[in-house]
């Protein structure tokens, strides 16, 4: 999880630039002692572990036959990918990005204008609100969602009963479809805040005069959020749905509680899981793992070269 | 919200609420007698209190303190192979479920029991648990509960459909009953345990077996699911999800929904372990059900696939196993044979509703009479047969699982892809 | 503002609250049923019962929950204060100081954040079994900084570039000390923004799940999101529910407790200052 990182740090104390180089090299040194801790521990538990996932998903290895251990070389990437297992994961996972990232977009922006212009009476009030799904623990709203809807403890079905299939008899974790539609109503409700935090951030810097010019010139309300805000709020926009989609697309809490991937809903990320802690096949599951990782990469390298979005904002 | 006295207030009640929390985490272990643990399996408090009262038996030798698995097995495999797996030197006693143990036994992370331990915890064990309990022919845990599943019929509806149920009834039978009473047929659809449990007894039951040849590893495994058997298997499991028997929450129903909606009006006919008759008895107690609904209740052995061939219900149950790594070890195993003995069995299946293992233990009036369906357990367990033994039961099991399920996707190809599906995921080409 | 705005207000205001607590409210109303009445497809509980957090309590599932409560309460505290000391000295020599390598750590914190959780949990499963922080305290401790650092240090980092720190040299010219300068002008200038991040951090380390079930196999570390998903009900076979909903509404507590004191400090650390005031 990240948050809006548009606003880099930009403009140092005056100081800062003096240009002695004595001092520079004074501060560099007082500046990594600073900012060393965090930066190594940050390096010492991801970049370490999936140097070691790396190394393990080059060889056969389950936890509990570790007699066996062998050199497979690239035969567990070979198994992943040749997989029809994992291709559903990936589309499974790829679907679950694209709809709840859109869906999310819409909702977002929706709270992201009421919480801009509601009265300051009212502020307070529509912010917690909305803050409460952001903090709520994802296992939580996991579990609220899928007792909702569940066969046997849900109410869900009985509200819904005048639509068609749907009737006390509709077992929502029975089929594909279904299933993934309330674990993304999920994972919907619970990061749309996030993504709509992200979007105020947006809205506060739509310059005002403009809107202020379009009015006079007689735009309506739709045509001033098409012509004016949107186009200022590219910028966050694009970096909301990078970040979000990134999120999204290591979806894991939801699923494992409400289906835990039965019936086409596994995910990349559960496959992981359950390859390497479940099966304990420690190198198919680093296969996966380091699958997985790549195709994060891939999309904050598509997302920051192709489609130009800043992440980092700002000059070096 | 805007008044800032208002949130002043609050914003010192969440830091005090914070500040009770941490308090309350600094929490310190006293010593005294050696500390054993003992990883239990969910129950009805019944292995606590067995811990407690060995512990007091044990004139200060050793405490037993208890920690509590997961819900469902294969989760619980998971929690003890990975600490087993790091090593953990407090793995002094494990409640395993007995096809999880040839895995564990396999890379050495169960210690062997002592043969004056075995000698005298077996003695009476019936057959069918004393099996579970090897691995290659030598105890390497000691049998405690045996679990085994019954056929539970309502009265009602087996008269109405016309079924002498003193005799043997076959699945078709019951399928039949219900389809034309239209109730619901009480199995186990969800993607668990479950399904295999219901997969090898029914192809037990038809003569057949899951696993043969050379168990012990991943090549030597011969698949005896694509079989006349296995077919057999497919045409019931097949036939009840076709026609919707299972119910419509059949895709994911585990054990106690099954329980919950066999007691309900659509029940008919349900195989499951017997825990579920004292949570009907209990539901009634509490007053959700009516007594009427408990009257209806009896039970036989499992439905037979065969007219004329005896059926093989499943068994289940928990054995006692010690860590490799457990620094206690000769503490653990007397706890064990503590905890084992004839006594503690009858009152623990008394108080939590798990079968015993030990033929005498049902001789125990006080099982008899809480227990109604003591004989037919005892029957059961007698021609009950096990789960595959493999230290590869969890690829087995699970591409079972996958295979097999959703029920009303089973037809008479599923046994053959099933064989196939396995086969390549123990030669490590196919994923779970 | 017209009476047709002012209903249109109404409705959004409506409309919002109960899209957001509608789920709080559902959970909340199951953990009130008794175990037939959740079975029974209605909203809201036919009779209230407060059974379900007695079992959690006093109950059977007392020992699951307690210990799964005290060690997340203990290691999201842990790592919030070690993530927000560690990221105040980070933000503070990013802010403040020029010197190479200031982008690699903000890239690099960046890069973090987008990490698989998935993908690092199997190789550090496989070391802390070796090291013997497999189901330990700091075990979780430590991967809980790889969640918590990178957005602490963003958020701080953008804080103390508003701080005014002329105003430090200023106090010091007044005759100040340097160490009452910082004292005096700078820690209540800087401490909102540490503590707003404290708490942005407390959430994201309260929520984690994968590391919590990866990690831990026993009450001796395992946090509460994980020993929700391994609960169980009044007996062993008997559906959690209940006592799941209960628990969940428990540990919800202390996030709407925080959100209601702070939703001001929250929204603005997120936005990061471009919600001014």
């Amino acid at each position: 999880m990240s948050t809006t990182v548009e606003q880099r740090p930009a403009h140092k104390g005056k100081e800062a630039k003096a240009p002695v180089s004595d001092r520079t090299r004074g501060e560099r040194r007082l500046g990594w002692m600073l900012a060393g801790p965090a930066f190594v521990v940050m390096l010492l538990v991801t970049m370490y572990p999936i140097v070691q996932a790396l190394w393990d998903s080059l060889y056969s290895y389950r936890l509990t036959a570790p007699d066996d251990r062998s050199f497979v070389f690239l035969q567990n990437y070979m198994t992943v990918l040749g997989d029809p297992v994992f291709l559903s994961a990936l589309l499974v996972t790829l679907f679950i990005t694209v709809v709840t990232v859109a869906v999310e977009l819409v909702i977002g922006f929706a709270l992201a204008l009421v919480m801009n212009s509601v009265l300051k009476t009212f502020r307070g009030v529509v912010r917690t609100a909305i803050l409460v799904p952001y903090g709520i623990i994802t296992v939580v709203s996991a579990f609220a969602w899928f007792y909702a809807f569940d066969i046997n403890t849900g109410y869900v079905n009985t509200w819904f009963e005048w639509l068609p299939i749907i009737g006390p008899d509709f077992n929502w974790f029975g089929q594909q479809w279904s299933a993934l539609f309330v674990i993304m109503a999920s994972e919907i409700w619970k990061t749309t805040p996030f993504i709509s935090l992200l979007l105020l951030a947006g809205l506060a810097q739509v310059p005002g005069e403009l809107n202020e010019a379009a009015k006079v010139d007689g735009a309506g309300w739709w045509q001033r959020m098409y012509k004016v805000t949107l186009p200022s709020m590219k910028a966050a926009i694009m970096v909301a749905v990078v970040f979000r989609a990134l999120d999204a697309f290591r979806i894991f809490d939801n699923v494992f509680i409400m289906t835990n991937g039965q019936y086409g809903t596994e995910t990349l990320s559960l496959l992981a899981y359950r390859t390497s802690i479940t099966r304990l096949e420690i190198g198919l599951g680093s296969a996966v793992s380091v699958i997985l990782f790549l195709c994060v990469l891939l999309i904050a390298f598509v997302a920051i070269k192709v489609f130009k979005v800043d992440l980092a904002g700002g000059k070096g | 919200m805007t008044a800032k006295p208002h949130r002043r207030a609050l914003r010192s009640v969440a830091v005090a609420a914070i500040g009770a929390f941490v308090l309350a985490g600094c929490a310190s272990d006293d010593g005294g007698p050696v500390e054993l643990t003992w990883y239990i399996n969910p129950d009805n408090g019944g292995q606590t209190a067995l811990a407690e009262q060995c512990s007091d038996a044990s004139n200060g030798a050793y405490n037993i303190s208890t920690s509590l698995l997961p819900r469902d097995a294969a989760s619980q495999r998971e929690q003890l192979a990975r600490r087993l797996a790091a090593g953990d030197k407090t793995m002094d006693i494990m409640s395993l479920d007995p096809p999880f143990v040839p895995e564990l036994a396999e890379p050495g992370f169960l210690a062997t029991p002592p043969a004056d331990v075995i000698e005298r915890t077996t003695k009476d064990t019936l057959e069918g648990p004393a099996l579970a309990a090897q691995w290659e022919g030598e105890y390497v845990t000691v049998p405690f509960f045996a679990n085994t599943q019954v056929l539970f019929y309502r009265k009602s509806v087996a008269e109405a459909a016309g079924l002498d149920m003193s005799q043997p009834v076959t699945w078709q039978q019951i399928m039949d009953a219900a389809e034309t009473q239209d109730k619901y047929l009480g199995v186990h659809g969800i993607q668990g345990e479950s399904m295999t449990v219901w997969v090898n007894g029914l192809i037990e039951s038809a003569g057949g077996s899951i696993v043969q040849g050379d168990a012990a590893s991943a090549e030597g495994i011969q698949l005896g699911l694509d079989s006349e058997a296995g077919d057999k298997a497919a045409a019931i499991i097949g036939n009840i999800g076709d026609k919707g028997l299972g119910g419509p929450g059949i895709s994911s129903q585990d054990e106690s929904a099954a329980g919950v909606q066999f007691r309900g009006d659509k029940g008919s006919f349900m195989v499951n372990w017997p825990f579920v008759y004292p949570a009907a008895v209990a539901a009634a107690e509490e007053g959700s059900i009516d007594q009427s609904v408990i009257d209806d209740i009896a039970w036989t052995t499992w439905p037979r696939v065969d007219a004329d061939t005896e059926t093989a219900p499943p068994v289940g149950g928990i054995n006692l196993g010690v860590g490799s790594d457990s620094q206690h070890q000769e503490e653990a195993w007397d706890a064990i044979e503590c905890i084992v003995s004839p006594e503690n069995q009858s009152s623990y299946m008394v108080s939590d509703g798990n079968p015993a293992s030990s033929s005498v233990a049902y001789d125990d009036p006080e099982v008899q009479e809480a227990f109604p369906m003591s004989e037919t357990i005892r029957e059961s367990l007698d021609i009950a047969v096990p789960r595959p033994q493999t230290p590869y039961y969890n690829e087995v099991s699970t591409g079972i699982q996958q295979t097999w399920t959703p029920i009303y996707d089973v037809n008479e190809n599923t046994p053959k892809e099933s064989a196939e599906f396995i086969t390549s995921v123990l030669n490590g080409e196919a994923m779970l | 503002m017209t009476t047709k705005q002012k209903l249109g207000w109404a409705i959004a205001i409506v409309i919002v609250m109960i899209w957001s607590l509608f789920p709080v409210f559902s959970i909340l109303m199951n953990s009130f049923k008794s175990n037939a009445d959740l079975q029974s497809g209605g909203f809201l509980p036919s009779a209230f019962t407060w059974a379900n957090y007695e079992m959690i309590f006093t109950g059977s599932a007392r020992d699951l929950f307690l210990p799964a409560l005290r060690n997340s309460i203990g290691i999201s505290v842990i790592a919030t204060a070690l993530a927000v000391v560690l990221a105040t000295l980070c933000a503070y020599a990013i802010a403040r100081l020029d010197f190479r390598g200031k982008r690699i750590i903000l890239v690099t914190a960046l890069a973090v954040s987008m990490f698989p959780v998935v993908s690092i949990v199997t190789p550090l499963f496989n070391v802390w079994r070796q090291i013997g922080l497999y189901d330990t305290w700091l075990g979780l401790i430590l991967p809980y900084l790889s969640l918590t650092l990178p957005i602490s240090i963003w958020t701080l980092a953008a804080f103390f570039q508003q701080i005014p720190w002329d105003l430090e040299r200023a106090a010091q010219v007044d005759g100040a000390t340097s160490f009452q300068a910082f004292r005096k002008v700078i820690v209540p200038l800087a401490a909102p923004g540490v503590f707003t991040t404290a708490i942005i951090a407390f959430f994201i380390a309260w929520n984690d799940f994968v590391f919590g079930i990866g990690l831990t196999s026993t009450d001796a570390a395992r946090p509460v999101p994980a020993a929700l998903a391994f609960f169980t009900g009044a007996s062993m076979f008997e559906d959690p529910a209940g006592a799941i909903s209960a628990a969940a509404i428990v540990v919800t507590i202390p996030v709407i407790i925080l959100v209601l004191a702070f939703q001001r400090q929250i929204v603005a650390g997120l936005t990061q200052g471009a919600v001014k005031g």
